[in-house]
């Protein structure tokens, strides 16, 4: 292959590693520019206080998809998977708590203490959704049809998918046909009468959205996310080191299979010429020519930063400019000098399970309301003043990452809306701290004292430091109209850009959502498929 | 038993009467049994205070359909819709937003606020052209089952997806935002005037227990967007004589073809034998036989009061239990001595004559929305308010007029603390003619009467449970296909010889009468093949 015969990945988050590691594969010779000094975007491991390191954004994998993992091998390339059991941890106020392990029957048990009814839908609820899960995990690997002129791999993939979605039976289809639109308020309140298991379990119809539980539409986001892992309270999958240690491995197995990777290599311009992209220039000036770039980066930073937008259609500019990526996100972390207590956690495990039992993520936010409030409050360009967080202590399974005897508590904020009406997040930044430390001293009194650093990710940071324009994580809002055939915008899912050669491969393309490398898998598919 | 009828129809709504009349037309023995003392249901007109005829629940027609109109010849039966131009925003800086039939008129008031948007009305009114006439049709069909092989319904889903694909791609990518994007969201991509926003924004959440910013609000933007007379989009009216006239003239069209129709005849049960409808039991103790029970009442009302839940399949019942109702909006309808004189525009116009809107800006209609979240009426309300004495005299007397309020939110199911609907009524009345005097401060100096309308009166008065105004929530998971419920949107019910026919079947509510009229096409192609 000539030297020219290039493609260029913007970006080294970890769509963009595992897109180049199977482009590699496929026989190209992919080079990744990252801007930052290491790869990995939003799945880092950093020191944010002396001694104590933490993942910045992503606390855990969505998880990542089982055939990438495999494909890559990620175990060899020194990055071990670590999976807490129980999952989730789920306090209320009064003391009362839930600890969903891997073993449904497991949690049902502890779930008759608060209902027995619930206790019994427990099981049933969690094969329900592994049902339609495993229908939608095939649609999340497949490259939405073009709507125009469906190819026949096209009409292949829609009659495989839809022979599975037959195979649910009719009670089944028509329940994935109402539950998609739904609220997931209403959805959980189908099956329990505990609002603590519905909120622990709605919560994931509304992670990094700019939805509240009773927003219709949140339980598609829950399906979605069902799709990577079936399991009721979703994903606790860490990685020794922090989660930056998994995307060194993917980085590690890209190298390995031939992709050249470069960090401290911010791309400045990506450069098109008759509709077609002919290199990127970087930062530095240095130019580096190619038949294809592939953006691991959002849409709109791609479209309207990287590229000159008087080179794109103007139709599509315009859905671009319409794609809402407003972040609702902020991260928190704590150094601390020693364990926080859960006085809740003695109502569900004995004493020698509390490391155990905390050691999973932990889920602070017991009502639907409560979620629904700390929703309301970003409508209106304030962030929650009692904010739902999910909260991971990494040190628990990873006495890597602080000094011995000490720990880090790392929390995802909602909401903490981009925009704030009043001051800006530079003022605001202390007092979303304060506010969080709060919440958690009402689960965990004493928690403050611990306390020796505390560091505030605002969704400004996540756009100046991480490069998520308007804050988002996930690139795009995860909602009804942005999903599927519509990601990031319709007629555009298919990985491709108006600007030939030029792709997108981040979580701001079909299916997007998280740490599960679909994204990066399916782009490099498409691509490979075009520079054959 | 008495005599025995073809068809007994429940319930003497707007819905219940087209589907008598179509089914009469048809040469079959119609009987509409209706509980109170007058028709309409819903479209009801009375005189509660004297001399002063209020169009009780639904205010304003629209969505009628023009083909009901020409096939049943209302005209002849003394329908008249009066044409109400515009609608009217008073805003809380002192401006205003005063929309029109008129375009050019409405844009250049428009400008006055932004001339982005100006043009952008015009971009936006040609978009939603295409975006009626794609769900036209679907108004006025059987919805198919999704999940069955069977080639009638592969055939509408096949011309679902032609139509689909026939669109442009820019009108595909509009039809899918109206679909599942919430109103606000879809206007905010049109618009940047708030008040503009929030006024188109509002028709996105009547009926419904949304917020502007929740998905699936735009659907219902543009079911309420496709109002029209005539064929003409977008155009909304009153009927001469309240909307009362609407079902008295359909009531006199199936009297004409021969149905019967009695009032004051309760049903207590629908009666059924070996999984069959038989007839009814009325609440006297009179029963009456038939060979079809078509019920315009709601799923809870049909199945859950009507019928012993023993001779439902569970799954089914589940479903029933399931669809959700949860009234959101009240009524308060005003007896007024003058006009009122809003502080915006002073004194009487035509400003008067059109809708009067009660939305100044997003946030206050989305914090209205908070309010009833958590269990109480907005204390704020959104109120869609019409004088329809100025366009049609002969509702009020001489130089009085009639004020009708619609008003959102007010949650059927008060929270504990905020005490019942018995006690908050008035309350729930002040706070609304309040919300009113912001704007228009004479209001309170003016009224002669009211009337107040909780949903606990929607329901105890119209037989609306949980006072859903439209039978059950226009949400996208009760909609179409799904609408009651799932495998059940085909008019038919798991009990031989019982239909559907009222709002709570596709294509939903309003005063449209879609669901009475394809419910008769139902019944009698399956009386043919029994036959």
């Amino acid at each position: 292959m000539a030297p020219r015969q290039r493609i260029v990945l913007v970006g080294g988050g970890h769509n963009a590693l595992v897109a180049a590691f199977y482009l590699a594969k496929a026989g190209f010779k992919p080079l990744v520019l990252e801007r930052r000094e290491q790869p990995g975007g939003a799945a880092v491991t950093e020191e944010f206080h002396p001694g104590f390191r933490v993942s910045s954004l992503a606390h855990t994998a969505g998880p990542l998809r089982a055939d990438v993992a495999r494909d890559m091998r990620v175990e060899k390339f020194d990055c071990a998977m670590i999976h807490p059991d129980p999952r989730v941890f789920a306090p209320a106020p009064d003391g009362r708590a839930i600890l969903f392990y891997n073993d449904h029957a497991k949690t049902a048990g502890g779930l008759a203490r608060l209902s027995a009814k619930d206790a019994a839908k427990y099981t049933e609820f969690a094969s329900a959704l592994a049902e339609v899960a495993e229908v939608l995990a095939q649609l999340t690997r497949v490259t939405p049809p073009a709507i125009d002129h469906p190819s026949p791999e096209d009409l292949w993939n829609l009659l495989k998918v839809g022979r599975n979605i037959r195979s649910l039976g009719k009670k089944r289809i028509f329940d994935l046909l109402r539950w998609g639109p739904m609220a997931v308020a209403d959805f959980v309140s189908e099956f329990f009468e505990t609002e603590l298991l519905r909120s622990a379990i709605a919560a994931r119809g509304i992670f990094g959205a700019a939805l509240g539980p009773w927003s219709a539409g949140s339980t598609a986001v829950l399906l979605l996310r069902a799709a990577a892992d079936p399991h009721p309270a979703g994903a606790a999958s860490f990685s020794r080191g922090g989660l930056g240690s998994l995307t060194r491995a993917l980085a590690e197995s890209a190298r390995k299979a031939g992709a050249e990777i470069r960090t401290n290599a911010e791309v400045a311009h990506i450069r098109g010429k008759d509709g077609a992209v002919t290199g990127v220039v970087l930062a530095s000036g240095e130019e580096i020519a190619c038949d294809a770039v592939v953006s691991g980066v959002d849409p709109k930073r791609t479209f309207f930063q990287l590229v000159d937008p008087a080179q794109l259609d103007p139709a599509f500019v315009l859905r671009i400019k319409n794609l809402r990526a407003s972040g609702t996100v902020a991260k928190v972390h704590l150094a601390l000098g020693d364990l926080p207590a859960f006085p809740a956690l003695a109502s569900v495990i004995g004493p020698d399970g509390f490391r155990q039992g905390l050691s999973g993520r932990i889920h602070i936010g017991p009502e639907l309301d409560y979620l629904e409030r700390a929703f309301d409050a970003s409508k209106y360009g304030e962030f929650s003043a009692h904010p739902w967080l999910d909260v991971t202590i990494p040190t628990l399974s990873d006495s890597t990452l602080a000094p011995a005897g000490k720990h880090v508590l790392s929390a995802c904020v909602q909401f903490a809306p981009f925009r704030l009406r009043h001051g800006d997040w530079t003022t605001q930044r202390d007092a979303l701290g304060k506010a969080v430390l709060q919440t958690l001293e009402t689960y965990s009194p004493g928690l403050s004292s611990h306390v020796e650093a505390l560091q505030v990710i605002t969704p400004q940071d996540l756009e100046s430091t991480y490069g998520l324009t308007g804050g988002h994580i996930f690139h795009g809002e995860l909602a009804l109209d942005q999903l599927f055939t519509m990601r990031p915008v319709l007629d555009w899912a298919r990985y491709r850009s108006p600007l030939r050669g030029l792709y997108l491969c981040g979580s701001g393309t079909h299916p997007g959502n998280g740490l599960t490398g679909a994204s990066g898998a399916n782009a490099a598919r498409e691509i490979s498929r075009d520079l054959r | 038993m008495g005599q025995h009828y073809d068809v007994l129809v429940i319930g003497g709504g707007h819905n219940g009467l087209v589907n008598a009349a179509y089914l009469a037309r048809a040469g079959k023995k119609v009987l509409v049994l209706e509980r109170r003392a007058v028709l309409g249901g819903s479209a009801v007109t009375e005189e509660i205070i004297p001399g002063f005829l209020f169009s009780e629940c639904s205010y304003v027609v629209s969505l009628l359909r023009p083909e009901i109109i020409r096939e049943l010849d209302l005209p002849r039966h003394g329908l008249e819709i009066l044409p109400l131009d515009g609608t009217f925003t008073p805003m809380l800086n002192g401006d205003h937003l005063w929309r029109v039939n008129d375009h050019a008129k409405t844009q250049r008031e428009i400008r006055r606020h932004s001339r982005l948007d100006a043009e952008a009305y015009d971009e936006f009114s040609k978009m939603m052209v295409p975006m009626c006439r794609f769900v036209k049709p679907i108004l006025s069909m059987i919805p198919p089952d999704p999940t069955s092989l069977n080639p009638r319904d592969l055939r509408k889903l096949y011309f679902l997806s032609r139509r689909l694909q026939q669109l442009s791609s820019d009108e595909r990518y509009t039809l899918i935002q109206l679909m599942t994007m919430s109103a606000a969201d879809f206007l905010d991509q049109w618009f940047e005037t708030d008040a503009l926003k929030a006024t188109m924004s509002a028709s996105g959440i009547i009926g419904t227990f949304l917020g502007i910013r929740s998905p699936g609000t735009a659907y219902v933007l543009l079911h309420h967007y496709m109002g029209e007379i005539d064929g003409a989009f977008r155009s909304w009216g009153f009927s001469r004589g309240g909307t009362g006239a609407i079902s008295n003239a359909i009531a006199s069209a199936a009297r004409e073809a021969g149905a019967e129709i009695r009032t004051q005849a309760p049903v207590a049960k629908i009666l059924v034998k070996n999984g069959r409808a038989t007839g009814v039991a009325l609440e006297s103790g009179e029963e009456l036989s038939a060979t079809i029970v078509s019920s315009s009442a709601d799923p809870h009302l049909t199945f859950e009061k009507f019928l012993d839940p023993k001779e439902l399949p569970s799954d089914f019942l589940e479903d029933v239990r399931r669809y959700k109702f949860r009234g959101s909006s009240g009524k308060v309808n005003l007896a007024l001595d003058a006009l009122p004189d809003f502080k915006t525009i002073p004194g009487p116009g035509a400003h008067l004559r059109g809708a009067i809107s009660l939305s100044p800006s997003m946030d206050y209609m989305e914090r209205a929305y908070d309010d009833a979240k958590y269990g109480r009426f907005s204390r704020r309300p959104y109120v869609d308010m019409v004088i329809p004495s100025l366009t049609d005299p002969s509702v009020a007397p001489a130089g009085k007029h009639v004020l009708s309020c619609f008003v959102q939110y007010a949650p059927y199911k008060l929270a504990p603390g905020e005490g019942t609907w018995d006690d908050q009524r008035e309350k729930f009345g002040d706070t609304v003619i309040d919300t009113i005097a912001e704007h228009a401060p004479n209001i309170k100096s003016i009224i002669r009467g009211r009337q107040v309308l909780t949903p606990l009166d929607l329901e105890r008065e119209f037989g609306l449970t949980q006072g859903n105004i439209f039978q059950g929530e226009l949400s996208l998971e009760q909609l179409f296909f799904l609408r009651p419920a799932p495998g059940w949107a085909y008019y038919r019910t798991p009990i031989d010889s019982l239909y559907m026919c009222g709002s709570a079947t596709h294509p939903g509510g309003g005063i449209m009468g879609a669901p009475g009229r394809i419910a008769s096409q139902v019944i009698l192609k399956e009386w043919k093949k029994a036959s």
